[in-house]
């Protein structure tokens, strides 16, 4: 019969003192059970077999999703930029959002890269993105108003593994050569982007 | 002398693996480091919690049940967002240093679930490992000792004895949880490029790119990068093989933590990953005698006459 002190832990065999479970019998079968799914869930996740995705919904199969990492070669690096219509010049600029987004600004960790990668083709995004870069360009800068913007990726070859790549630097747009292939995914409405404007000269 | 009765069965063998006693030690390393590395992964998002959570910084609108967006969650006022980030700080703080552990543990992990949930954008690999792992310390005698809870229960108990071992369910859920993890990762791998493409190279050249990566891309042949590929997967894929097997269970170590040294180096905010997937790797798997120096040279008390002697 393990010794048992008035207070509290029994000491089990070889002298163990083993730190009691504030679980029911009844609630950690239940507990290694769920434990027991949630490894397989993950495990199935990468393996391809996607088990979850017929059994869990989507807010809970979120938590699975988590053992695929990196499994596919990057064809190029993708740089996400945005240009914005000037209202005083009347013509498209780099616009540098990355005031706009503090978290983790300078890399793909970025609020606006990661919006772009997700949604790049879902519009009503694309529109919420551009009312907000609009709002906020026009807040910091209300003497450089904007009327709307153009978002794009950019496609920057990677070389050939094994030679000498140089450094990564963020580069302005208009500094990138003819080689990095430019896609423009949304642009604000001509109508749009006159009566932002026309709305910031008003009285 | 009484006999245990011994159920050769393979149910009564299972059995005995789950519930064999387990050193307290791992389960008391997953619970002090876990939450400092998750604080460390959101403190980015968390100094910036009214960006992050409420209507000030760019929010993705309803998609009605697209995939990308899990589940909407509508921007909360800028006060309760800042609100949650001092909370999630404060309970991973507690949870860390075993105070109120089991609390602290169910708060931290329930707001790290629903920054993941309210934010898709901001929610990574580690977003989504965190709250699974503060619950299971929640669920489990985390706080028994090397912890502040343990240090009051003591001054209240003094007599009581103090835990050695935890019941092993709650260890072999955290070591098989991270089997299936590698295992699964490199089966992904393999269905992926990881055979005959430049995937780590490939990814060497975007802003994610340290000083480190950027000289080691210059200083590592083609083959060499391939030749990593296939350590990691080898690796990776037969890892239940690796951590099942005593003798090779060390090397299996010493590979999975030089491999996340290595991806913490090369890719910049992977390091949190690499250093949540670290520690649960020396929790988990490192030999028992290695625990039990750490601990013990980390609770020696100060010699007496303090620094000098």
């Amino acid at each position: 019969m393990p010794a048992v002190p008035k207070t509290g832990n029994p000491r089990g065999p070889n002298g163990r003192v083993i730190a009691p479970s504030w679980l029911t019998p009844r609630a950690r079968r239940v507990v290694t059970v769920l434990a027991a799914l949630y490894a397989l869930f993950v495990w199935s996740e990468g393996a391809g077999w996607k088990i979850a995705d017929h059994v869990l919904p989507l807010p809970v199969r979120f938590f699975v999703q988590e053992a695929e990492l990196f499994p596919h070669a990057a064809r190029d690096v993708i740089e996400w930029r945005a240009e914005a219509w000037r209202c005083d010049l009347e013509r498209f600029e780099e616009l540098d959002v990355r005031p706009f987004f503090p978290i983790r600004r300078d890399d793909k960790e970025s609020r606006f890269y990661r919006a772009m990668f997700f949604h790049y083709r879902q519009r009503k995004v694309l529109e919420a993105m551009d009312a907000y870069l609009v709002r906020e360009q026009n807040r910091a800068h209300p003497d450089q108003p904007i009327g709307g913007v153009m978002l794009l990726s950019l496609r920057v070859p990677i070389p050939p593994a094994g030679t000498a790549a140089p450094r990564y630097k963020r580069l302005p747009l208009v500094e990138y050569p003819p080689e990095v292939q430019r896609k423009y995914w949304y642009v604000t409405a001509k109508a749009e982007r006159e009566q932002r404007c026309a709305e910031r000269k008003a009285p | 002398m009484r006999q245990a009765i011994v159920d050769d069965s393979w149910t009564g063998k299972l059995r005995a693996w789950l519930t064999a006693p387990q050193p307290i030690e791992r389960l008391a390393l997953a619970r002090i480091v876990l939450p400092l590395v998750l604080l460390a992964f959101q403190s980015s998002r968390l100094v910036h919690a009214d960006e992050w959570l409420s209507a000030v910084g760019f929010r993705v609108p309803d998609l009605g049940g697209d995939w990308r967006q899990p589940l909407y969650i509508p921007a909360i006022p800028v006060g309760l967002a800042w609100a949650v980030a001092v909370l999630m700080t404060v309970s991973g703080l507690a949870l860390s240093a075993g105070l109120f552990t089991r609390l602290a543990a169910g708060i931290f992990s329930a707001l790290l679930a629903y920054v993941a949930l309210a934010d898709r954008l901001e929610a990574f690999t580690v977003s989504k490992l965190g709250p699974m792992l503060a619950l299971a310390l929640c669920l489990t005698p985390a706080g028994a000792r090397y912890s502040v809870d343990a240090w009051l229960r003591r001054r209240r108990h003094p007599g009581e004895l103090l835990p050695t071992h935890v019941s092993g369910g709650v260890i072999r859920f955290f070591q098989v949880f991270l089997a299936a993890m590698y295992s699964g990762a490199g089966i992904a791998k393999l269905r992926g490029d990881w055979l005959g493409g430049d995937v780590l190279w490939s990814h060497l050249h975007d802003n994610y790119q340290t000083t480190f990566s950027w000289l080691l891309g210059r200083a590592v042949p083609a083959w060499g990068w391939q030749a990593l590929q296939y350590l990691s997967l080898v690796f990776e894929v037969l890892a239940p093989i690796w951590f099942a097997l005593p003798w090779t269970r060390p090397v299996a170590v010493v590979a999975g933590l030089s491999m996340h040294a290595l991806i913490g180096l090369m890719f910049g905010p992977v390091i949190w990953f690499a250093l949540l997937m670290s520690t649960l790797l020396i929790a988990c798997y490192a030999p028992e005698r290695w625990l039990l120096r750490l601990f013990a040279l980390a609770t020696r008390p100060p010699p007496p006459g303090g620094a000098a002697a």
